[in-house]
């Protein structure tokens, strides 16, 4: 038996926890980032970038374990490969059995891709790592056409700051803020039902719009994007709803990146939810209603003290002595069960990834960017980049009226919409 | 760009109906545009086993219909059940843990160890299965997996706390001696003498190995 050199290992950071012990053949808990460029990729420059990335991303070497307690992580030397798409999306990252790397690289004609699960990072970790593969991607292939100036890419942060387990730092035990209530338990939400599309494949049905005509549109209502997509998700779901269900009431889960909060700039996970809430009950909703119903609930969701109590009850959980204490097969199963309850409130979700951002000499290599995720019901997630707002709808279910409802609100009102489905 | 007249939206790819209300669309005469590939539909690859699972089946309703017309004094179809599902038990635990020999060595030694109390206690307690199975297959083991361990290369933690598992379990004839369990002493012996070694060696010579190993895999 000779030396070995020590192998690094991690912890998973709080909301990675829940991933490993959630995740189905069907809700793999993996997302894509996907960016379509103007020419077919070249696969030659991709296997090159991918290296220089892992370079700045040191996490995304890891594979997935299992202790006695907890899932961690563990440094591996294991070297990603470049494929043409050949998976169904989102297709299972972590197997039991297999230990592989925990995201995957590939690419359809001018499609180039990233499959990230979920226990490495969140979206917006994800996008700074896709970001920076994008740059040595083009650094690469076109080395000759691009300004000397952009070869070297100045890091934005420490790796150790990368590597951040930013829930852990700013959790105090002794500060925990006795909740005024724990979390309001309301009865069941109203669920979305469906034909399950077979073999547990995810159907994504993706809609392009121009991003200044529905920012103008939002503005005439006098509202933010997210908001205003949100409100029309609600509106959707609302029109769409048999009558005799509105006694549930609608309740989307929307995501809230917590680095801003707290001055975080980890590319780890780092994210709590909301759920926003509409009772049909209550009257006959017009979409200004539910807008205005809509921005309160954010205004409230999103304030500093919510906020920080909303992540000491997160962590809270965690340290809690008996949570510790079980071993993991157990622990998988608690999981899934507190996890199949929570489901029972939760009618949908939409997650705004947001503005991406490339630096302007990329530009003309660009044509839009998209991002989507597994999904155990149907739900929405957006960006945009230039005038390029991509909006992807993923749905374990073949039906599309709801989508149909969602995106005619758009081409009523003479907006421009394209449409793609992977089925 | 096919355009769908119901919802007056366009359509990135070629496509026959409109993803969105279904409706048909208009033929175009440019060349076909596809944004995702096709996935051919996953194919079981258990039909075989399905087939294996299905012979075993047959072969024990075969065996008790015979042992129906011809009955002897020994419970023979019973075996033959027991067999079966011995083999199956262990073969369905050698795929589940394909990956990783280490841990494969130790879970077959902890059910080949218990299928052997079985048979034993079975055919008419005569002790075999303590006196020499249990004591071979911890010897067998622990030489196997440092075998293994050097042959593929393996780094100390893919393998160490599975030989330090093995060498705990190899200390279980130290029972069958202590309470007089077997007559013939010298397997047990070798087995703990083997056990010791491996233990020691490590303990003394792997310490922070198996002590990373045991942080990582034991933190709360």
């Amino acid at each position: 038996m000779k030396d070995i050199p020590k192998i690094k290992w991690t912890k998973l950071d709080n909301a990675s926890k829940i991933f490993p012990s959630t995740m189905t053949t069907r809700d793999t808990k993996v997302f894509r980032f996907s960016c379509y460029l103007k020419e077919a990729v070249d696969e030659k420059a991709l296997e090159k970038a991918i290296p220089p990335t892992l370079e700045s991303f040191p996490i995304y070497k890891s594979v997935l374990r299992r202790g006695v307690f907890w899932y961690y992580l563990e440094e591996s030397t294991l070297v990603p490969s470049v494929e043409v798409e050949n998976k169904t999306i989102c297709a299972p990252l972590y197997l039991k059995e297999e230990r592989g790397l925990l995201f995957r690289v590939f690419y359809f004609n001018n499609r180039l891709s990233v499959e990230i699960f979920h226990a490495l990072s969140d979206g917006a970790g994800a996008i700074w790592f896709f970001e920076t593969l994008l740059y040595h991607y083009f650094t690469i292939k076109y080395h000759d056409v691009l300004p000397a100036s952009l070869l070297k890419l100045p890091p934005k942060a420490a790796i150790s700051q990368k590597m951040d387990d930013s829930f852990e730092k700013t959790y105090f035990r002794n500060k925990v803020i006795k909740e005024e209530k724990a979390p309001k338990i309301q009865g069941p939400a109203y669920r979305l039902k469906g034909t399950k599309v077979e073999e547990h494949k995810t159907k994504l049905l993706e809609g392009t719009l121009s991003t200044k005509e529905v920012l103008s549109l939002a503005h005439t209502y006098n509202t933010t994007l997210t908001v205003f997509l949100t409100a029309l998700y609600f509106y959707a779901i609302y029109k769409e709803m048999p009558k005799k269900m509105h006694r549930y009431p609608i309740i989307l889960q929307v995501p809230i990146n917590l680095r801003p909060y707290f001055g975080s700039s980890t590319a780890r996970n780092f994210y709590a939810t909301m759920n926003i809430t509409l009772d049909p009950t209550l009257k006959d909703w017009s979409l200004e209603e539910i807008i205005l119903h809509v921005e309160a609930q954010f205004k409230e969701e999103m304030h500093v003290d919510k906020v920080k109590s909303h992540l000491d009850h997160l962590m809270s959980l965690e340290k809690n002595p008996f949570t510790r204490i079980l071993p993991l097969p157990l622990k998988d199963i608690t999981l899934k069960i507190a996890n199949a309850l929570k489901d029972r409130h939760i009618t949908s979700s939409i997650s705004n990834v947001g503005r991406i951002q490339m630096t302007p000499e990329f530009h003309p290599f660009i044509e839009k960017f998209s991002v989507f995720v597994s999904a155990r019901r149907p739900q929405i997630v957006v960006c945009s980049y230039e005038d390029q707002l991509v909006i992807s709808f993923i749905s374990p279910f073949h039906d599309t009226e709801l989508q149909r409802v969602f995106f005619q609100f758009f081409t009523e009102r003479g907006l421009e919409v394209s449409i793609s489905s992977n089925l | 760009m096919q355009h769908c007249e119901h919802c007056h939206v366009k359509i990135i790819e070629t496509r026959d109906r409109c993803p969105l209300c279904g409706n048909a669309l208009e033929k175009e005469e440019v060349p076909l545009k596809t944004t995702f590939p096709v996935i051919p539909p996953y194919i079981k690859s258990q039909s075989k086993i399905k087939v294996l699972l299905f012979v075993s089946v047959v072969l024990v309703i075969l065996s008790f219909t015979l042992y129906a017309f011809y009955p002897t004094e020994l419970n023979w179809p019973l075996l033959v059940l027991f067999g079966l599902t011995s083999l199956w038990l262990d073969l369905a635990f050698l795929v589940r843990k394909r990956f990783r020999i280490p841990k494969k060595i130790v879970w077959q030694v902890f059910i080949l160890s218990l299928l052997a109390l079985f048979w034993d206690w079975n055919i008419g307690w005569r002790g075999w299965s303590i006196t020499y199975v249990i004591p071979f297959l911890q010897i067998l083991a622990l030489i196997l997996m440092y075998a293994i361990a050097l042959i593929m290369k393996l780094q100390s933690k893919d393998f160490i706390t599975y030989a330090f598992m093995s060498a705990l379990f190899g200390f279980t004839p130290l029972l069958f001696l202590i309470f007089d369990w077997v007559s013939v002493h010298y397997p047990s012996i070798l087995s703990i003498t083997t056990s010791s070694i491996i233990l020691s060696a490590i303990l003394i010579l792997q310490w922070d190995s198996i002590r990373s190993e045991f942080m990582k895999r034991l933190h709360m």
